[in-house]
């Protein structure tokens, strides 16, 4: 698809920032989103195709506001819910029963 | 759902999963050929990015057969192709101001690319 991902040869996206020393992971929970993303995809719930289109399919503003590890968690979310393994609704209740014990 | 038995985790992770998969028919194209990326838009899944669209390259090699990601990103199957290194001059895709010594080599499947005429 002719999507926001495909960003070959455009410009004004500013220099690419290297970090010194860049570690795996820069929060915890993108330890977490890559391990469900690799367990799902080696547990053969969707390959790594369907992974990226579903990171093509973002709202392309949304695609460009957030961060690498959160294109997968998208993709775990929007195809666990394709595949009926979690549905949205699951998500939306267990997100409910979490939000008050997280602390702020 | 079956799980990735732990002993397997780093494996797979430090590995990863090849989509190399054996293919049937006989290459179409040979290293030294010129040809040209098809103009395809489709709605779907394509690893055939915009800016090589109608551009004309030479093939560099032949990877062998390798499972097709526009089908298997909706569930269509492997249905693999040749895959092909393609190499595209800067000049080509960007136009003259680029620089005579720049190219980009791109990984195409045999279906994104035509006999350049």
């Amino acid at each position: 698809m002719n999507g926001i991902h495909d960003l070959g040869g455009m410009h004004g996206f500013g220099p690419v920032v290297q970090e010194e020393n860049e570690p795996v992971f820069h929060e915890d929970w993108e330890r977490h989103a890559f391990a469900v993303l690799n367990l799902t995809m080696a547990a053969g719930q969707y390959t790594v195709d369907e992974l990226r289109h579903s990171i093509e399919r973002m709202p392309p503003a949304q695609y460009l506001e957030t961060l690498y590890y959160e294109h997968w968690l998208h993709a775990a979310e929007d195809l666990l819910d394709k595949k009926k393994v979690v549905t949205r609704e699951e998500l939306e209740r267990r997100i409910a029963e979490m939000a008050p014990k997280e602390k702020k | 759902m079956p799980a990735l038995p732990k002993d397997m985790v780093r494996t797979a992770i430090q590995a990863g999963a090849s989509a190399r998969a054996p293919v049937t028919t006989p290459p179409r194209f040979r290293a030294g050929e010129t040809v040209r990326a098809r103009n395809i838009n489709p709605v779907g899944h394509t690893r055939l990015p915009r800016y090589v669209r109608g551009k004309r390259g030479v093939v560099q090699v032949n990877h062998g057969g390798f499972a097709f990601a526009d089908t298997r990103a909706h569930e269509l199957g492997d249905q693999p192709q040749h895959l092909y290194s393609v190499r595209f001059e800067a000049r080509e895709l960007w136009g003259n101001d680029a620089s005579l010594r720049d190219a980009v080599y791109i990984d195409l499947w045999e279906s994104y690319i035509e006999p350049a005429v």
